[in-house]
């Protein structure tokens, strides 16, 4: 007879107990287990942090949720926060209460823009046109909100989440990193020690996270989402994994002075690395390779449950120009009106959106829905 | 107080059976003994080391079995009668040297006395140590109760000199740590002077050098003391009889297996019908004696613990004699009447009797089993073996089984021989994936270690103790660090050989006789080959882990020492840093965000889990104050409070 844990106890280094009926399979519930075989042991986790700091359980380490000790309880926020966890889409879409905006491409759109920083200073510490620094700073200065979850700059290459509410520290986070960043560990540690109202930059998977607890929180016994004062949307095609992105770089350049990573547009094949000097061009075949496996499952290009998300732009002059710029699309009424109060104190400028623009956005972000979907069913 | 040195002839004490050797070794005029702890037998040389200011005697921990077995032969070979005595896989570390040893015999008496443990109670294997006799040809003798202990100790001495060979003297748990009634004999007068003759002839034995060659000659002399042992052993008074002239079943048997015989025997009601021949000389066998008795009995028994070693001796000597002795029918080991592993106790033997003999047998302490069974079930707490309350392993698992998790390249902890053995199991956080002999866990990982040409990402820690680290750990670091392997040792220095009592190793600031010694400094050691070494208190949670998961990331051997001593040390012993109590209304119990993490994952038995309440408590009986659940808790609930 094989003995495993259904069949026997050891109580000691010499104490076997074979017990008299075989434990049962615990029914399955939706917690801690389920969490492990259906996300992280499927490959599937985003490193979002959201499942951390609720519970001594769940952990973050480098860019990875590890199951620290084993938890017995049924029915747990891990589960049910958790990006990557089966939700109805349906139900979702209502707590957003965005059902007359909502498009089956880009999720609500109320408007799309065209626009950067108008501080050319901001925008040289951000990625392209500084939109999301210009906002989160004046979201700080004006009080819709008090502290702001982002993420800066770590070891080796490893983004550190933190909590703002100084807006001249926005700017320090304000670059792309290609790696995930556990915002969500720290809006969960923000939201704890009574910060609010919280702003947050968030990826599309983290951004899922929050509406999810949004929808199921509550009766949980959390309301920490409550605390929620704004969240940008980050666009985002995919995230590399950290110790393969250390190990792809660690032999050409000093990790430590790495100061900016762009992908341009597909058609130039490269992921651009800037430590000193010119920027480093890796070949994009090198580095799809190392690619966070979650990513290739994720069927939200431009975090469709933000309040507005913010990407790099595409304009008639080609990349050289639209590498200045972002684009934009503005969701809810508070996004709306975080845009308003930008226009009004000329924080942000515009330029009109060229055509075709919304229709390359829709095909580009379809495209990401369908390689999800062949993933997925590769994987199944 | 009376002491086991007193000079008492004709007094009668209460001894554990460990403390008779020592006391026959003491009469028989020690005057060197040595050794290396391990439970059963760590009680003989603990108590010579108290008699060691009383009576002209060194005594000293050695760094292991091995050493010790010389540092006992170093005496032997200058004259003096010594002592070494070690637990039974204790022998295997020592069988090399005994080998040569017993090729190069011995001039004043030399006893090597081994405490086997059958049942594994002290133990990961249940290894028996009585073949070495057989395999490196010296004499084997076997006390069956207290007074034998003391008496056969004392003439092992005598037979070692008359024949100029070691001689082993095997115990069992049941005998080194049972206690009884012995009766003393007197201490010798004075003391040998130490003198090693070694000047003369290659070949002359009492003043040429001691060495196991040229091997034809010595290894022909060496058979000839076992010829010599035999005649001896036909006349020895440690042999005995008693029961009928012929018996319907005869049992042999030895040790402490004697005793469960005599009670069984007297259970069943069958001293008509059983005789039992008692060996106390099991090897060599004395074939006179043992064809006499089998001559005697039709039927055969042989009750004896682990392996069928008397057993199958026996046998020899019955085949070889059939045509004299007729045809027997044998009980035993092979074919299954007794068990070879675990135990004997005097219900299994007189059931295995009751058997053979046709005899109505029920299980005679079923009623008391019962209520035994039912009285834990009510008061005891349920758990399984686990460390103390306050132990520093505890910490240290803890932290290391996160940071390996944490790191997430399924990394493991090859592990050793200690009380940290115990991280097997759920009370060490089930860490330990590979557990052997001592040193063995430096010396796997070393070769884990080197395994990532083949495509293995995952790290590989290992872990001792300090006195494990002496013991055998430093080859297989000095070879991990020669080859380049990719280990990070962590020695989970508790400042003493924890398990088996306190006794000092080479690392501590005293030896066996309680004098001042040169401490030998593991930082300072493995330095000084070449490794990188970091030292880290264990209670110190946090930072300690992330040292691990740095550690963790590098390349090559690295050491951490986490230093932290033993909650039952003299130092700390009934002294709490801090009190411990759970503030019930930041407990969550077993809501998310919780689920018992303290009781359920922690688990120290000094917390506990009121079900009615819903809360985590303290057991302030048991609390050693250690303060580590306070970190543990996810809500700071438990609070630290210094007295």
């Amino acid at each position: 007879m094989k003995l495993s844990e259904k069949n026997a106890v050891v109580y000691g280094l010499n104490t076997v107990v074979i017990r008299k009926k075989p434990l049962e399979e615990p029914a399955r519930g939706a917690g801690q287990r389920e969490l492990n075989e259906e996300v992280l042991d499927a490959g599937l986790c985003t490193g979002c942090g959201a499942c951390v700091g609720l519970c001594p359980y769940q952990a973050i380490h480098g860019d990875a949720t590890v199951a620290l000790h084993r938890c017995d309880i049924r029915t747990g926020r891990c589960w049910a926060f958790c990006p990557r966890t089966k939700v109805d889409p349906a139900a979702l879409r209502s707590i957003a209460a965005l059902g007359a905006d909502w498009t089956a491409e880009l999720g609500p759109v109320r408007g799309l823009y065209l626009c950067r920083a108008r501080d050319g200073a901001n925008r040289g510490a951000a990625q392209h046109g500084g939109t999301v620094t210009a906002l989160v700073r004046l979201a700080l200065q004006e009080g819709m909100i008090a502290a702001a979850v982002l993420t800066g700059p770590g070891e080796r290459l490893l983004p550190r989440p933190l909590t703002v509410t100084d807006p001249g520290k926005v700017p320090e986070t304000g670059k792309s990193r290609f790696v995930a960043s556990p915002v969500l560990a720290e809006f969960n540690r923000a939201a704890r020690e009574g910060a609010g109202p919280i702003g947050l930059v968030a990826t599309p998977c983290q951004a899922l996270s929050v509406a999810k607890r949004k929808l199921s929180g509550r009766n949980l016994g959390d309301a920490a989402v409550d605390r929620l004062g704004l969240m940008v949307g980050l666009f985002c095609g995919w995230a590399l994994s950290w110790r393969g992105l250390s190990g792809l770089l660690s032999g050409k350049l000093n990790l430590e002075a790495v100061s900016a990573m762009d992908v341009p547009p597909s058609k130039y094949r490269r992921l651009e690395v800037t430590a000193q000097g010119a920027p480093l061009h890796i070949p994009i075949d090198e580095v799809l390779p190392i690619v966070r496996r979650s990513c290739l499952s994720c069927d939200d290009m431009t975090a469709e449950y933000a309040d507005l998300s913010v990407g790099s732009a595409r304009l008639p002059e080609g990349w050289d120009e639209a590498r200045h710029w972002n684009q934009m699309i503005v969701r809810t009424p508070r996004g709306e009106a975080l845009v308003e109060l930008a226009r009004r104190r000329e924080v942000l400028e515009f330029r009109e959106v060229p055509e075709g623009n919304l229709e390359r956005l829709k095909s580009a972000s379809l495209r990401k829905k369908q390689a999800a979907r062949e993933a997925e069913a590769k994987r199944s | 107080m009376p002491k086991l040195s007193d000079n008492s002839a004709g007094d009668e004490r209460l001894l554990m059976g460990n403390e008779a050797i020592a006391r026959g070794a003491l009469e028989a005029g020690l005057q060197v003994a040595a050794g290396y702890p391990g439970t059963p037998s760590s009680e003989i040389v603990d108590s010579l080391s108290k008699a060691a200011g009383d009576v002209p005697l060194y005594v000293e921990w050695s760094a292991n079995e091995k050493v010790s077995m010389e540092v006992a032969a170093a005496a032997s070979f200058a004259g003096l009668r010594s002592l070494c005595a070690m637990k039974q896989n204790g022998i295997n570390v020592a069988s090399d040297f005994l080998l040569h040893l017993a090729g190069s015999g011995i001039r004043g008496g030399m006893v090597i006395v081994s405490c086997d443990d059958p049942g594994a109670l002290s133990s990961v294997n249940e290894g028996e140590s009585r073949h070495f006799a057989r395999l490196v040809e010296i004499p084997l003798l076997e006390p069956g109760e207290f007074q034998e202990a003391k008496d056969m100790t004392r003439w092992a001495f005598e037979l070692s000199e008359q024949l100029g060979t070691p001689v082993m003297l095997r115990s069992v748990t049941r005998m080194s740590h049972a206690s009884g009634i012995v009766r003393f004999d007197s201490l010798p007068g004075k003391p040998r002077r130490a003198v090693f003759r070694c000047e003369g002839f290659m070949l002359d034995t009492d003043e040429g050098p001691m060495v196991s060659a040229p091997v034809g000659y010595r290894h022909e002399m060496q058979q000839e003391r076992i010829r010599r042992a035999r005649e001896l052993f036909e006349a020895s008074p440690f042999n005995t009889y008693e029961g009928p002239e012929r018996p319907e079943l005869l049992a042999v048997t030895c040790s402490a297996a004697a005793l469960y015989c005599r009670e069984a025997v007297s259970m069943l009601g069958a001293a008509g019908r059983v005789g039992i021949l008692k060996i106390g000389t099991t090897w060599p066998l004395p074939v006179g004696l043992v064809k006499m008795r089998l001559a005697a009995a039709e039927k055969v028994i042989f009750v004896e613990e682990i392996l069928p070693f008397l057993e199958e001796n026996v046998k020899v000597i019955a085949a070889e004699s059939a045509r004299e002795i007729g045809v027997k029918t044998f009980y035993g080991k092979n074919e299954g009447t007794l068990p070879m592993n675990g135990e004997l106790n005097p219900d299994r033997v007189a059931a295995a009797m009751a058997g053979i003999l046709g005899i109505p047998f029920g299980d005679p302490a079923a009623d008391y089993r019962r209520q035994a069974e039912a009285a834990a079930e009510a008061m005891a707490p349920q758990r399984g073996q686990t460390f103390c309350p306050g132990c520093p392993h505890r910490a240290s698992f803890w932290l290391l089984q996160e940071a390996l998790h944490l790191d997430n390249r399924k990394g493991f902890v090859c592990g050793d021989i200690g009380c940290y053995s115990l991280a097997l199991l759920p009370c060490g956080f089930n860490s330990l994936k590979t557990l052997h002999a001592m040193g063995s866990g430096m010396g796997i990982a070393s070769g884990f270690g080197k395994l990532g040409a083949f495509g293995m990402d995952q790290p590989v820690v290992t872990v001792c103790g300090d006195s494990t680290f002496y013991h055998a750990v430093l080859p297989a670091l000095i070879n991990a660090i020669h080859h380049r392997a990719d280990v990070l040792m962590a020695i989970l220095d508790n400042s003493g050989t924890a398990m088996t009592g306190f006794q000092p190793h080479p690392g501590s600031a005293v030896n066996a006789l309680g004098e001042p010694a040169p401490h030998v400094d593991i930082e300072t050691l493995c330095r000084s080959l070449g490794v990188s070494v970091e030292v880290r208190d264990p209670f110190d949670l946090a930072e300690t882990r992330r040292a691990v998961n740095r550690l963790l990331e590098q390349g090559g051997v690295r050491v951490l020492v986490l230093r932290q001593s033993c909650a039952l040390s003299p130092a700390k012993r009934a002294k709490r840093a801090f009190r411990v109590h759970v503030d019930d209304a930041a407990c969550l119990g077993e809501s998310c965000g919780c689920g018992r993490f303290c009781t359920r994952v922690f688990r120290c038995p000094g917390l506990l889990w009121d079900k009615a309440a819903g809360k985590a408590r303290i057991d302030e009986v048991i609390c050693a104050g250690c303060g580590i659940c306070s970190f543990i808790c996810p809500q700071g609930a438990i609070v630290k409070e210094v007295p």
